[in-house]
C-alpha cells in the first residue's frame, strides 16, 4: 500500500490467492532438456574453454593438441602491464556516461512517449528501427557523420565552429564512440522505462495533481521512486552493456588513435584476433568477465527479490 | 534421422530420440554459422567440388571469378565453390577449419602477414612436391616461394607494393611538376601545398598492420626493419612524423584511416599527395585531377625500400583434392596468362620473368614505378609474432599522428613493444628474427 495525502492508495499489483486443496503439478524437468542443452553447448563449454586458455599458453602454432598449463602467468603479464588498467578505467568512463545516459536521458524520453498520440507512435518507431539496427552499420554511418569533412562537421562550420576531430582526437575519441553507443542504447532503456511508466497506477498520479504536483514534480517526487526496481535493473543491464561493448569501438576507432578507445572488449579482440594471442586475449576477456560476474550477483538477487515480492 | 513407425510407438525413448535430434540440429546449426567449413565434397551431381576461401573484392574478385568459370568449362564435373570471407576474419575461419579438419581446398591469405600463423597453425599443406615438378618454376624469384624449411607452403605469384600518388591538379598551383624521390623533398612540397591551404598527404595511420605497412618504408630504407627496429633512426622517423602532424602535413584524422579511407580522401581532389599501393592504378583513372605516380619517396640517407605483399595462394591441409587444386594453381593463377590478365583487371604486379619486359608493362608510365619497387623489397621477418609487432608499430604510429604521443615517445613505445613482441616469437624457418 502507499499513502499520498492522507488518502490510502491500492496496491500497484495484487498477488491471485492459490485455491485450497488444489495440488499445482510441477512441470516435467524434460521441458528444461532443450533451454540446458543451449545453455551448455553455447555457454557454459565456451566459457569453461575460455577460462582454460586464460591458464594455457595458446597460440596458433598451439590451438591444435593440448595446451600447456601455465598457472598464473597470463595473469600476472596481463595485470603487471599498465595497458589493461587503463582499459579498465576507459571501460568504466563508457559505464559511467552510458549510465548517465540511459537512466536520465531514458527516463525523460520515456516520460515525454508516455502520452498517447501520432508524434509518440512515430518516434516509437523510429526509436525501435534504431535499437534494430546493426551497430557496424550505424556505426558506419556514424563514421562518416563524425568525419573532418562530416555532416556533423559541416553543420557545425555553419555557426563557425570547427572542424571537430571527434574520432581522430585521443582525448575526445572515446567520448565520441561512447556518445554513439549511448544514442544506440537510449532506445532500448527509453522503451524499458516507458512500459514501467505505464505500468503505474494513474490513480497515483491523479493523486498527485489532486495535491497540487506538477507533471515533472509528479514524474521525479511520486513516479521515479516507484521505478526504483526497473532502474536498479536497467542500471545493471546498462553497466553490463558497456562491458560487452566491442561493435561501435572496431567501427569507428579500431581502438584507437593510438591506444586512446581501448576498451577491455577491445583489447581483448585484438589481442585474440589480430596478434593471434589466444591466451592474453582470454586472460583479459575473464577479467571483464570477473567485473561483469561481480555486477551480475546484484542483478540476479534483485531478480529474485521482485520473484518473492 | 528418419523415424520410423517403430520408434513412433515406443513414446518412452521420445526424449532421448529428440534430444538425439536436438544435438543433430545443433551440430548443424554450429557448422552453418561458420558459413564456410564444408570441403572437399562430393556434390550430389555428381561433381567434384572444390571450395576457394577469399575476401577479394571489385577488380580482384571479377577476375577470381572469370578464372573460375575458366577452369570449370575445361573440367566438366569439377564444381569450384567461392566463399567470400571477411577480410578481418579470414585467419581466424582457417584456424578454426583447421581445429575442426575442415580446411578448404584453396584460399588466399594475406602472406606478409599471416604466413607465420598459418604455417605454426597447420593450415596449409606442402607443395613441395608439385612444385619440384612445375615446369614455370623456374619463372618466379624466391620471394615468391614461401618456404619452411624444405617445405613450400604459400605462393606469392604477384606484387602489391606501395607507391606515390601525386595529384597534379593541386600540385601545379604551387609549381610541383615533378613527384618527389625523397622524404625530405615530399617534406618541402607539403610545406608549400599545406601553406597554401590545400591538404597535404592522405596516408593510413591506423592503429593495426596497416599504419605500420604505410609507415615501415621510411625505415626500410635506412635498412631498419622488424628484426633490427631501434636505433636513431627509428627517432629521427618518429619524429619527422609527429612534425608532419602537428604542420597539417598529415591530417590528425588519417590516425584512424584504413587504406581505403584515406584512399577515399585523396580521391575528393583535396589531397595533393597519397601513399598507397598499386591496386588502386584501376580506380585512379576515375579521378576528376589529373596524376602520376612514383616510387615511395626514399628516406634522405637511404633508399627507395618497401615491403613487398599480395595475396598467398596454397592449398589446405585437409583437402581431398589437392591435385586438382594444384592444377587450377597452376593453369589460372600462376600462368602467363592468369597473372596478365589479373594485372590489367587489378594492377597487381606479375613476378613471372617473362611478364617482365611485356608491353602491358612496360608501355605504361603509371604502372613502372611499382615495377621498379618490386626490385627494392625488404625481406619480411620470420617469426610468428609478425602481426603482434606490426600492430605495435600501428598504434605507435596512430598515436603520433594523432598527437596521443610526442615523436620521441612513440619512437621508444615504438621500439619496447615490437621487441617485446619479436622475442616472444617463435622463428617459423629460415633467416632467424627473434
Amino acid at each position: 500500500m502507499t499513502t499520498l495525502g492522507g488518502r490510502t492508495l491500492p496496491a500497484a499489483t495484487r498477488t491471485p490467492r492459490r485455491r485450497p486443496g488444489r495440488v499445482r503439478r510441477r512441470p516435467p524437468v524434460v521441458f528444461l532438456l532443450p533451454t540446458a542443452v543451449l545453455l551448455v553447448v553455447f555457454g557454459a563449454y565456451p566459457l569453461l574453454v575460455l577460462v582454460q586458455m586464460s591458464f594455457s599458453d595458446v597460440g596458433p602454432a598451439t590451438i591444435i593438441g593440448p595446451w600447456d598449463f601455465v598457472g598464473l602467468d597470463n595473469y600476472a603479464d596481463v595485470l603487471g602491464g599498465a595497458e589493461v588498467w587503463r582499459s579498465l578505467l576507459r571501460t568504466v568512463a563508457v559505464a559511467a556516461v552510458l549510465l548517465l545516459s540511459n537512466l536520465v536521458l531514458g527516463f525523460v524520453v520515456a516520460s515525454l512517449l508516455s502520452f498517447e498520440g501520432r508524434v509518440t507512435s512515430l518516434v516509437l518507431s523510429v526509436m525501435v528501427f534504431i535499437w534494430a539496427l546493426p551497430p557496424l552499420v550505424s556505426g558506419s554511418t556514424w563514421r562518416f557523420l563524425l568525419d573532418d569533412t562530416g555532416l556533423v562537421n559541416a553543420v557545425l562550420g555553419l555557426v563557425g565552429v570547427g572542424p571537430v576531430p571527434w574520432l581522430s582526437e585521443p582525448r575526445l575519441a572515446l567520448w565520441s564512440v561512447t556518445a554513439v553507443i549511448a544514442w544506440g542504447a537510449l532506445p532500448f532503456s527509453a522503451l524499458i522505462l516507458r512500459g514501467g511508466l505505464l505500468a503505474v497506477d494513474p490513480q497515483v498520479v491523479e493523486a498527485a495533481a489532486i495535491d497540487g504536483a506538477g507533471y515533472w514534480r509528479t514524474q521525479v517526487q511520486v513516479v521515479l521512486p516507484l521505478l526504483r526496481p526497473t532502474l536498479w535493473i536497467l542500471g545493471i543491464l546498462t553497466v553490463l552493456y558497456a562491458f560487452k561493448s566491442f561493435d561501435y569501438f572496431y567501427v569507428l576507432t579500431q581502438g584507437g588513435p593510438g591506444t586512446a578507445t581501448n576498451t577491455l572488449p577491445v583489447q581483448s579482440y585484438y589481442a585474440a584476433f589480430t596478434d593471434f594471442d589466444m591466451s592474453t586475449g582470454a586472460t583479459v576477456a575473464v577479467v571483464a568477465m570477473a567485473v561483469v560476474v561481480a555486477l551480475a550477483v546484484p542483478y540476479v538477487r534483485s531478480l529474485r527479490r521482485e520473484g518473492d515480492a | 534421422m528418419p523415424v520410423t513407425p517403430a520408434r513412433r510407438a515406443r513414446p518412452r525413448t521420445s526424449t532421448r530420440s529428440a534430444l538425439v535430434r536436438l544435438t543433430a540440429a545443433l551440430a548443424a546449426v554450429a557448422a552453418g554459422t561458420t558459413g564456410c567449413t564444408f570441403s572437399s565434397a562430393e556434390a550430389g551431381s555428381g561433381d567434384t567440388v572444390l571450395t576457394f576461401w577469399h575476401y577479394f573484392q571489385g577488380a580482384q574478385q571479377e577476375w577470381l571469378e572469370r578464372q573460375v568459370a575458366d577452369f570449370e568449362a575445361d573440367h566438366p564435373g569439377v564444381d569450384i565453390q567461392l566463399v567470400e570471407t571477411v577480410g578481418s576474419q579470414h585467419v581466424q575461419r582457417l584456424l578454426a577449419s583447421t581445429v575442426t579438419g575442415t580446411t578448404p581446398d584453396l584460399f588466399i591469405n594475406n602472406i606478409v602477414v599471416d604466413y607465420p600463423t598459418l604455417t605454426s597453425a597447420g593450415v596449409m599443406l606442402d607443395l613441395s612436391p608439385y612444385w619440384d615438378d612445375y615446369a614455370d618454376a623456374d619463372q618466379f624469384p624466391s620471394s615468391a616461394v614461401w618456404r619452411s624449411g624444405d617445405a613450400v607452403y604459400d605462393l606469392l605469384p604477384y606484387n602489391n607494393l606501395l607507391g606515390l600518388y601525386m595529384n597534379t591538379d593541386v600540385a601545379g598551383r604551387y609549381g610541383i611538376t615533378e613527384p618527389p624521390a625523397t622524404l625530405p623533398e615530399l617534406a618541402q612540397d607539403l610545406a608549400a601545398v599545406t601553406d597554401g591551404g590545400d591538404g597535404g598527404l592522405a596516408l593510413s595511420a591506423a592503429p593495426s598492420v596497416e599504419g605500420a605497412w604505410l609507415f615501415a618504408p621510411e625505415l626500410l630504407g635506412e635498412g631498419i626493419g622488424y628484426c633490427n627496429f631501434s636505433g636513431p633512426q627509428v627517432v629521427d622517423s618518429f619524429t619527422r612524423l609527429a612534425d608532419w602532424a602537428r604542420d597539417g602535413y598529415v591530417p590528425q584524422a588519417a590516425a584512424t584511416w584504413d587504406q581505403n579511407a584515406s584512399w577515399q580522401q585523396f580521391m575528393t581532389g583535396r589531397y595533393a599527395f597519397a601513399l598507397n599501393g598499386n591496386w588502386q592504378l584501376g580506380n585512379v583513372g576515375s579521378a576528376d585531377f589529373g596524376y602520376v605516380t612514383a616510387q615511395y619517396p626514399a628516406p634522405a640517407d637511404g633508399s627507395s625500400t618497401v615491403y613487398p605483399g599480395g595475396e598467398g595462394f596454397a592449398i589446405g591441409a585437409t583437402s581431398e583434392h589437392p591435385d586438382l587444386a594444384w592444377e587450377f594453381l597452376q593453369d589460372e593463377v600462376l600462368s602467363r596468362d592468369g597473372l596478365l590478365s589479373l594485372y590489367e583487371a587489378a594492377g597487381s604486379i606479375p613476378l613471372r620473368a617473362d611478364l617482365a619486359d611485356s608491353p602491358q608493362l612496360a608501355d605504361d608510365p603509371d604502372v613502372q614505378p611499382f615495377v621498379r619497387a618490386t626490385r627494392s623489397t625488404a625481406e619480411w621477418p620470420d617469426n610468428t609474432s609478425t602481426a603482434e609487432m606490426q600492430t605495435a608499430l600501428g598504434e605507435a604510429v596512430s598515436a603520433t599522428v594523432s598527437g596521443q604521443l610526442g615523436g620521441r615517445a612513440a619512437a621508444r613505445q615504438a621500439v619496447a613493444d615490437i621487441g617485446q613482441a619479436r622475442s616472444e616469437g617463435d622463428v617459423v624457418g629460415g633467416e632467424a628474427c627473434s
